[in-house]
């Protein structure tokens, strides 16, 4: 276990190395919520909004506030070194030594999150304490604690998920381009932007289903009082049905990659 | 003038040609961009489903000014790659080598690079998106409109290269621009829903200090016959005022380039 508290540390390490460019990044992510913000104000403001889109004035400003930053802290990135891992041979380190790829991986990018969660949370739990007190949204301390969790859930599950797309390294050629569609995609259609249940019917059901809304849209909507407990309970179910489905995905691909990987270079 | 026509031309051919050449990468391109479109658009989904207008827009004028901003975000993104690149070649010294060819170095630098995927994805979008919008707002079609709405396109495509090279200027005096880029790219993305949600100040700001919504809003506005003759006229002085000012900071610019290295 001492080894991978190294990798974890050496993560965090990592991710202080570029200081600047990481405030900056977190940053050029303001003008977004400004954007939204001010287009739902409007559509709040001047409709019937609220019976539209199933979400009440309060709840969508915290959604729109708190994706943007769940999104960040749950979104991966270590796809392009695992692929560069896989082409120019650098996974045969990991292969001789007696570390496990994936572990090495999962704890690398836990660490990596270390100092976001350190800039994210005082202004997550300020936002919180804000919508608590003024907007009068119905957060609890137990609210906050599934939420923690069900953050917790969805790190480990958009972990796995880019695990096994990095992991198709082992069969395409050029993933670089694809890396960057299905990020965006993927950014999109897990409620990182917007909530994607607000159009209601057939998108909803799809949603709830589809692993991608557990990733950002369901701890959300914990926190800012949309979900019951009951629909918390099955969607933190689904969690961790997806991470167990797509921790034996990953293990399949890893196994049948392996088999393929020959390890040129390194 | 017809010089560098032809030499742009010429740009185009060749950036044209090494996409071809690996055609995977083309398709690739476009799905990228595609991606992006789906952002976008869900700004279009949301107005149409609140069915509320802003001001004096209805959903689809609304429609009429995204597929405006879609469709300038394809010019833009056409050459924006050679923004982004200026820092790099002021850090290693690579502006040497054009320095002594004979044509406008600022031209050369700025348009050697066009990226096809991104200009035609989002201009058969906009335009799409911009005939659809014009269509069922049942604005009227003459000459008057269109040149009008082609006019001020114009007048944006001047306005945007102009105001987004600025912050790559920086580069000169600080070498690295850092996370400025990033941060301008943000501001480039207000222009996805119209100026009208936005506060007064955020308005008035947007329009006379750093006139990003002059750029996609103006031609939308000429069409609805909206536009103020006093507006009008700004969205015809800003373009040439801040393009002034480009070439002017460029010329200062350029006096402050040291050669890096060989």
């Amino acid at each position: 276990m001492n080894k991978y508290r190294c990798i974890f540390l050496m993560g965090i390490e990592r991710a202080l190395e570029y200081r600047v460019s990481f405030l900056l990044s977190m940053l050029s992510a303001v003008f977004p919520i400004i954007i939204q913000t001010a287009m739902w104000n409007y559509l709040y403001g001047h409709s019937d909004a609220a019976a539209i889109f199933g979400y009440e004035h309060g709840q969508i400003l915290m959604y729109t506030l708190l994706a943007t930053l769940v999104s960040q802290l749950t979104s991966a990135g270590f796809e392009w070194e695992m692929n560069e891992d896989i082409k120019m041979g650098g996974l045969n380190k990991y292969l001789v030594r007696p570390v496990s790829y994936k572990w090495h991986r999962f704890f690398g990018f836990m660490g990596q999150k270390i100092p976001r969660f350190m800039v994210i949370g005082p202004v997550a739990a300020c936002i919180i304490a804000a919508a608590r007190f003024w907007k009068g949204l119905p957060i609890t301390a137990a609210r906050v604690f599934v939420f923690v969790c069900s953050l917790v859930l969805a790190m480990m599950l958009n972990f796995y998920i880019f695990y096994c797309i990095g992991l198709l390294g082992c069969w395409l050629t050029d993933v670089g381009k694809l890396f960057g569609t299905v990020s965006i995609v993927l950014t999109v259609v897990s409620g990182g932007i917007f909530p994607l249940d607000i159009f209601g019917g057939v998108v909803e059901k799809i949603v709830n289903i589809l692993p991608f809304g557990y990733t950002a849209q369901f701890p959300v909507n914990i926190i800012n009082g949309r979900f019951g407990w009951e629909r918390i309970g099955i969607g933190i179910a689904m969690q961790a049905g997806w991470i167990l489905l797509f921790a034996c995905l990953g293990e399949a691909l890893w196994r049948r990659g392996m088999k393929r990987y020959v390890g040129i270079g390194g | 003038m017809k010089r560098y026509l032809k030499l742009l031309g010429v740009f185009a051919k060749y950036s044209l040609m090494s996409v071809l050449e690996y055609r995977i990468n083309f398709v690739a391109g476009v799905t990228v961009e595609l991606g992006w479109m789906l952002i976008k658009l869900f700004y279009v989904a949301i107005v149409y489903k609140a069915g509320v207008s802003i001001g004096i827009l209805t959903p689809d004028h609304i429609l009429l000014f995204i597929g405006t901003y879609v469709l300038m975000t394809g010019i833009y993104m056409l050459y924006y790659n050679n923004f982004t690149s200026l820092p790099g070649m002021v850090q290693r010294g690579d502006l040497d080598l054009y320095l002594v060819k004979p044509v406008s170095l600022q031209f050369y630098v700025s348009m050697r690079h066009l990226d096809f995927p991104m200009f035609l994805t989002n201009v058969v979008a906009g335009t799409v998106m911009i005939v659809i919008g014009w269509r069922l707002a049942g604005l009227p079609v003459g000459a008057v409109q269109i040149g009008g709405f082609l006019f001020f396109l114009v007048c944006g495509c001047l306005l945007t290269y102009s105001l987004f090279l600025l912050p790559y200027l920086i580069s000169f005096w600080t070498v690295s621009v850092g996370g400025i880029g990033d941060i301008t790219a943000a501001l480039w993305d207000f222009n996805n829903m119209p100026s009208m949600i936005y506060g007064k100040w955020m308005q008035r700001i947007g329009t006379f200090i750093l006139p990003v919504f002059v750029i996609t809003n103006f031609p939308g506005l000429f069409v609805m016959g909206e536009l103020s003759v006093g507006m009008a006229v700004w969205g015809i002085a800003a373009p040439v005022l801040f393009f002034v000012i480009s070439r002017m900071l460029w010329k200062k610019a350029l006096r402050n380039y040291s050669s890096a290295s060989s």
